[in-house]
C-alpha cells in the first residue's frame, strides 16, 4: 500500500511548499520535575506539509516537548491540537497521527529490520496484507530491502538510524517527529537520511518536526524554525528571517579599553546598525538537566557590533580603534546563519 | 491485542538469546541433578525426622501403626523404653515422643476410640514438628478408616450369616453404609493423636531416607523460575534505555497494556520452563536410569501450584522494575531478592536443618510457600486442601507484588 498524497491547500512558502492549516499548535506547553522547569511554557504552531525546525543545545528541552506532544509523557500545564484532536483529552487519536523517531536507537537488535517494523506496525494497529505491504514500503524508502532479514545487530551505525526512521514511518504518520535522526552517523547514511526526509516532504506532503543542534541540517530542511533554549523558545521564524537578524553580520571585537561613551561612538560608525557589549558565556545546562561548568568569561570587554555592511563596517571599526590607539586583543566576524542567529540570542554556541 | 504483540516480541527476543535458553531450561536440570545427588550427602537421600516411640501396649495394632509410620516415609518411629524416653526427653536429647498407650490394639479391635499422644519438645524445630504431626495424623487416619469399616463389613457379615435367605444387603446399602463409615471415621476418629508439650523428647534427627529427586526438582525449579523476574526486571531497564520503551509509549495503547504484555511473556516463559523441566524429571530422568520425580496423587493440585508460582514470578519482576532506576540496580536488587529469598525459603536444605531465627524468618520469602507447597503435594501426598495456607500465602504474595509492581511503575 503507497502513501497517499495528502490532499494541500493554502499557501507558497519560500521553499515552494503548500502551506495549509496547523496540524500542530501547541499552547502554553509546560513540564516540570519537582522544581525544576524543563519546558516553560512554549507555543507553536507546524502548517500541514511544513517542516518545521526545533533548534537548540542538548537539554535544551527539545526531546521533552516531543515526548509531550508524542504523549509519551504528560504536560505539566498547557495542551496542543494535533490533527484537530487534543493532547490532553484525546491521546490515543493523537498517537495514531504523529510517527516518532526517537533520538536513541529505538529497536530490538536481535531481530530483523523486517521483524522489528513488522512489530512496531503491529503495534500501531497494521495486520495481515496492509502491514506487510507498509513495511515493504518503508523498507524502499530507507533502501533496506536486499537485508531486511538480517538481525539489526548486524548492521552499521548508519543503517541502524535508518530502520530506526523507517519504524517511525511503517503505519504512515501525517505528523512526523524526527528528534535528532543523524546523530551519530557515517556521512553516506546522513545524506541518504536528509533526502529520504526531503523526499517524504515533497513527495508525500508529511507534515515533519525536526530537532538538531546541526544547523546546517535545519537551515537547509526547515521552512521555520523554533530556536530553543533553557526550555523557551527565544526566536521563532523562517530561516531567512532569523538570519536576517544578523543582518550584514555580527563582528564582535575585544579590547582592554571599553565604555559607554565610545560603544555609543561605534554605534555611530557607518555601516554599524547597533553595538553592544556581548554577553557574559553562560555554559548551556548539559543533558540530565545538570548545569555544567560555566565557561570562563574573556578578562576584557567584548563589543558586539551588528553591521549592515559588515566589510565597510570591519574597516571602520579597525580605524576607530588605530586612531585613538586601543589596542584590539580579539577579532571574530559571524557570518549570517543560523549557529550565529543562536550566538546572537544568547551568547553560547549550540554545540557548547 | 497490543499485549499479545508485545509478549509475542519478547518471546521471539528471548527464544534467540542462547544465553537464556541455558539459564531458564539447561541449569535448573543441572541444578536438579546436582542437588539431588549431593544435598543429602551424595546419597541421593534425604534426611528423615526420627519419632522415638513408647509402646506400652505391645499389640499387633500398635506393631501396625508403627510400621505405617515408617512406611509413609520422612519420620521414622523407633521403639524405645518409656523410662529411656523420659530421661532423653528431660536432657533434651529427644526432640519429641509417641506415646501408645496401654490397650490400643484392643481397643481398636473392639472398636473403642483411642488417644494416640505426641508430646512435642518447645525447642523443636517447627517444621519438624509439622512433619511428624502430619505422618502420624495420615497413618492415624488410615487405621481408623481401616478399623470401622472392617468392623463394618464384619456386622453386615453376621447379620447375613444370621438370615442368608434374606439377601439384606442390596449394592445400594453397601455403598451407603461405606460412606457413613467415611464419615464416622472424620467426625469421629476412633484414633485419634493429642498433642501436648510438656518438657520433653525428640532427638537430633538422623539422615535416612525419601529419594531427593522429590525435594530438589520443585525446590531448584522455584528458584529458576523466580530467577526469571531478575531477567524481566532487566528487559524492561533495557528498553527504557535503548528508547524502544519511549517508542511504544508513543503507539496509540495504554501505558498499562505495555507492561501487561512484557508481563505475559514472562508468565508464558515461566509456565513453558516448569512444563519442560516437571515434563524431563518426569518422564526422561527415568529413561536415563535416573530417579524420576513422582508428581503423586494430585497432579492438577501440582499444576495449579505451578501457575501460582509463574503469576508470583512475573509479579516479582515488575516490581524490581518499578523500584529499580538502572540496570545495576536492577541486578543488584535481583541478587540480593532472588537469591537471599530462595536461600531463605528452604531451597538449597530443608528448613527443618536450620533452627531458631533462620527457620522462622523463610516465611517471607514467597519461596518458603511454594516449596512448602511442592513438597505438601509432591512428597507428603496431599490434596489442595491440605495446603490450602501455602497457596494462600502464595496468592497473597502474587497479589502484593503485581498491585505494587503496576502501580509503582515509573512509565517515563
Amino acid at each position: 500500500m503507497a502513501f497517499e498524497p495528502l490532499a494541500l491547500t493554502g499557501h507558497i512558502t519560500r521553499k515552494g511548499v503548500i502551506m495549509s492549516q496547523a496540524i500542530l499548535a501547541v499552547r502554553e506547553l509546560r513540564k516540570r520535575y519537582g522544581d525544576h522547569e524543563v519546558v516553560k511554557g512554549i507555543s507553536f504552531s507546524v502548517q500541514e506539509g511544513e517542516v518545521f525546525g526545533l533548534l537548540g543545545p542538548n537539554g535544551a528541552g527539545k526531546t521533552q516537548t516531543i515526548s509531550m506532544l508524542t504523549g509519551v509523557v504528560e504536560p505539566t500545564s498547557g495542551t496542543a491540537e494535533i490533527g484537530g484532536y487534543d493532547l490532553r483529552t484525546q491521546v490515543q487519536q493523537v498517537k495514531r497521527i504523529n510517527g516518532l523517531v526517537p533520538q536513541d536507537l529505538a529497536l530490538y537488535p536481535t531481530l530483523s529490520a523486517r521483524a522489528n517494523l513488522s512489530f512496531f506496525g503491529r503495534i500501531q494497529g497494521l495486520r495481515g496484507k496492509d502491514l506487510a505491504g507498509r513495511v515493504e514500503d518503508v523498507l524502499r524508502i530507507v533502501s533496506l530491502t536486499e537485508r531486511a532479514d538480517q538481525a539489526v545487530e548486524k548492521y552499521s551505525g548508519g543503517m541502524k538510524r535508518r530502520v530506526n526512521i523507517a519504524a517511525g514511518l511503517v503505519h504512515q504518520p501525517r505528523l512526523l517527529f524526527l528528534d535528532e535522526p543523524t546523530v551519530g552517523v557515517d556521512p553516506q547514511s546522513h545524506n541518504h537520511i536528509f533526502e529520504s526526509v526531503k523526499r517524504l516532504n515533497r513527495e508525500r506532503g508529511m507534515s515533519i518536526v525536526y530537532t538538531s543542534h546541526y544547523m546546517e541540517e535545519v537551515e537547509l530542511l526547515c521552512n521555520r524554525v523554533a530556536i530553543i533554549d533553557n526550555g523557551e523558545i527565544i526566536a521563532l521564524d523562517t530561516v531567512q528571517n532569523l538570519i536576517a537578524m544578523l543582518g550584514g553580520g555580527v563582528i564582535q571585537v575585544g579590547t582592554r579599553q571599553m565604555d559607554d561613551a565610545l560603544l555609543a561612538q561605534i554605534a555611530s560608525l557607518p555601516a554599524v546598525k547597533r553595538a553592544t557589549f556581548a554577553p557574559k558565556p553562560v555554559a548551556p545546562p548539559s543533558a540530565n538537566g545538570e548545569l555544567a561548568d560555566a565557561k570562563p568569561a574573556p578578562a576584557y570587554p567584548v563589543v558586539k557590533v551588528e553591521a549592515e555592511r559588515s566589510q565597510e563596517a570591519l574597516i571602520n571599526l579597525i580605524s576607530f580603534f588605530n586612531e585613538r590607539s586601543i589596542p584590539i586583543v580579539s577579532l571574530e566576524i559571524l557570518e549570517p546563519n543560523l549557529e550565529n542567529v543562536f550566538l546572537h540570542l544568547t551568547g553560547k554556541k549550540l554545540r557548547e | 491485542m497490543n499485549i499479545i504483540s508485545i509478549a509475542l516480541k519478547d518471546l521471539q527476543i528471548l527464544f534467540k538469546d542462547r544465553g537464556t535458553m541455558l539459564s531458564l531450561f539447561l541449569l535448573p536440570l543441572l541444578f536438579i541433578l546436582l542437588f539431588s545427588g549431593v544435598r543429602y550427602g551424595g546419597t541421593g537421600e534425604v534426611r528423615v525426622v526420627s519419632l522415638p516411640a513408647v509402646d506400652l501396649d505391645g499389640g499387633q495394632a500398635a506393631h501396625r501403626l508403627i510400621e505405617n509410620i515408617n512406611r509413609a516415609g520422612g519420620v521414622e518411629a523407633k521403639r524405645v523404653e518409656q523410662a529411656e524416653a523420659q530421661t532423653k526427653l528431660a536432657a533434651g536429647e529427644f526432640m519429641r515422643l509417641l506415646s501408645i498407650p496401654a490397650g490400643f490394639s484392643a481397643d481398636l479391635a473392639a472398636n473403642r476410640p483411642v488417644a494416640l499422644r505426641l508430646v512435642n519438645h518447645p525447642d523443636a524445630a517447627a517444621s519438624d514438628t509439622e512433619a511428624v504431626q502430619l505422618v502420624v495424623d495420615g497413618v492415624a487416619q488410615n487405621m481408623t478408616l481401616q478399623a470401622q469399616v472392617m468392623a463394618s463389613l464384619r456386622h453386615m457379615g453376621e447379620m447375613w450369616a444370621a438370615a442368608p435367605e434374606q439377601q439384606p444387603f442390596t449394592a445400594e446399602r453397601v455403598v451407603a453404609q461405606a460412606e457413613s463409615q467415611f464419615k464416622v471415621a472424620d467426625e469421629r476418629p476412633l484414633v485419634s493423636v493429642e498433642e501436648m508439650q510438656p518438657g520433653q523428647l525428640g532427638s537430633p534427627e538422623e539422615p535416612k531416607s525419601w529419594g531427593g529427586m522429590q525435594s530438589s526438582v520443585p525446590s531448584m525449579t522455584v528458584l529458576f523460575v523466580f530467577l526469571m523476574a531478575g531477567t524481566t526486571a532487566a528487559s524492561i531497564r533495557n528498553e527504557k534505555k535503548v528508547g524502544s520503551f519511549r517508542r511504544l509509549l508513543a503507539a496509540p495503547m495504554r501505558k498499562v497494556e505495555l507492561l501487561l504484555g512484557k508481563m505475559l511473556a514472562t508468565l508464558l516463559t515461566t509456565l513453558v520452563q516448569l512444563a519442560v523441566i516437571f515434563g524431563i524429571s518426569v518422564f526422561v530422568f527415568p529413561l536415563l536410569g535416573l530417579e524420576g520425580l513422582k508428581l503423586g496423587n494430585h497432579p492438577l493440585a501440582v499444576v495449579l501450584i505451578a501457575v501460582l508460582v509463574a503469576l508470583c514470578a512475573t509479579g516479582l519482576g515488575v516490581l524490581i522494575a518499578a523500584f529499580a532506576r538502572t540496570e545495576g540496580q536492577v541486578s543488584a536488587y535481583s541478587g540480593l531478592l532472588l537469591w537471599v529469598m530462595a536461600f531463605l525459603g528452604g531451597t538449597f536444605f530443608p528448613l527443618y536443618l536450620t533452627e531458631g531465627f533462620l527457620s522462622q524468618i523463610g516465611v517471607v520469602a514467597p519461596h518458603y510457600w511454594a516449596n512448602k507447597a511442592f513438597y505438601g503435594v509432591l512428597t507428603r501426598g496431599q490434596d489442595l486442601a491440605g495446603v490450602a495456607t501455602e497457596i494462600a500465602v502464595l496468592a497473597g504474595f502474587t497479589a502484593l507484588f503485581w498491585l505494587v509492581g503496576v502501580w509503582r511503575f515509573d512509565y517515563d
